[in-house]
């Protein structure tokens, strides 16, 4: 009997700790984990991505409720384009003032001779102002949108922002038009003039001579007008394209596609602006003589030789010559 | 002097060609975006409201 009780407790005691060896180890059928469908953290912040849902109406892009992307943009819209063209554009300010205050004006070191040569044709000419007019109002318009409202606003009341502003928009919108057609035809007519060449180097090397009174020699257009006709054509190019995106939205993409439009758009429009000042500077009062190939499409022919020496021989080499005479002393009587 | 003002007068003329142009063939947004199940009128002017 004593025998018997001992083997009962043996089996006991061994189907105890068999039954303390099976608990411990995991089993599928029977195991619950209350957590296993709850949302994960990483999870969460993936669907944070984009919220969107179905919509009844025909336009689809209306499901989307939230683009977390577009908080970033707005960001870069709202702060970072600001800096990026209040430097651009009063750095540019800045250093032209700077520089007309020690430089001056370069002037015409041999005097005009009175006799003038055809510098630009009467189409070239028609072609630049029309690019030119087109980019006044398209800049002045387009900071209007980026610096309108904090700098404009506060000086002349919402009304006359408004007004302002509508028109500003319209202005934008129509001339952009014949802007890209100037652009269009100054690549075509010019492209022929502006490719880079040996001469550029070394045009370049003597900093144009704008420091000192140095005269490197140059073809039609020296490196510095190539320099403006690439960022005029490619810049140009840029804007048309972005800007004709954010005029048809979402004709050629979504969303995301429309930010980088503006982005693009923005930031080229900026640096364009800061380029093209330091390109009227040189124009108008930075260079004396220099107006007169847009204003009336002769220059003097010595500040041609000055300026762009390799273009007088290639122009006198065609049979081109000066019109006009040298003011011939009066005979005393 | 003369080139100048036949440029103003050139960008001018395209801008009010395209202007025109656009407004032929570009519809309003609650045209565009409505269907017959969906009654959208103009929504006018003032979005914000009589107090802005």
């Amino acid at each position: 009997m004593a025998s018997f009780v001992r083997f009962v407790r043996l089996a006991v005691g061994a189907c105890a700790f068999l039954l303390v060896i099976a608990a411990s180890v995991p089993c599928n059928a029977q195991q619950v984990n209350p957590t296993a469908s709850s949302v994960k953290e990483q999870q969460l912040l993936q669907e944070l991505n984009r919220i969107q849902g179905r919509v009844s109406i025909p336009d689809q892009r209306s499901g989307v409720l939230e683009q977390p992307a577009g908080r970033d943009w707005r960001e870069f819209r709202n702060v970072t384009l600001r800096w990026i063209g209040g430097i651009a554009i009063l750095g540019t300010i800045a250093v032209m003032v700077i520089f007309y205050l020690t430089r001056g004006m370069v002037r015409l070191e041999s005097g005009r001779s009175g006799r003038t040569l055809v510098r630009f044709t009467a189409f070239e000419r028609f072609v630049h102002w029309i690019t030119a007019t087109c980019f006044i109002v398209l800049a002045i318009s387009g900071l209007n949108i980026t610096f309108g409202r904090p700098l404009l606003l506060p000086l002349i009341g919402f009304e006359a922002f408004s007004e302002w502003s509508q028109w500003a928009k319209y202005a934008h919108i129509y001339l952009s038009f014949p802007f890209t057609i100037g652009v269009v035809l100054i690549f075509l007519m010019w492209i022929a003039g502006n490719i880079p060449n040996k001469v550029d180097v070394d045009w370049l090397k003597r900093g144009g001579g704008i420091v000192g009174h140095d005269h490197p020699p140059a073809y039609r257009f020296n490196a510095g007008q190539k320099a403006i006709y690439w960022i005029v054509v490619i810049g140009g190019g840029a804007v048309a394209v972005t800007g004709y995106a954010l005029m048809f939205p979402f004709y050629l993409s979504g969303i995301e596609g429309m930010q980088l439009a503006q982005i693009v758009h923005s930031i080229v429009a900026v640096l364009f602006i800061a380029a093209m000042m330091a390109h009227i500077y040189i124009g108008t009062i930075g260079m004396e003589g220099a107006f007169d190939a847009m204003g009336t499409g002769e220059v003097d022919l010595n500040w041609a030789k000055e300026h762009h020496s390799l273009w007088v021989e290639e122009e006198q080499a065609k049979g081109h010559t000066p019109s006009g005479s040298t003011p011939r002393p009066i005979a005393a009587e | 002097m003369k080139v100048f003002l036949a440029a103003l007068l050139f960008a001018a003329i395209v801008a009010i060609g395209v202007s025109i142009l656009l407004e032929a063939i570009q519809e309003p947004s609650y045209v565009a975006f409505s269907t017959g199940g969906a009654r959208v009128g103009n929504p006018g002017h003032n979005l914000v409201g009589p107090n802005g």
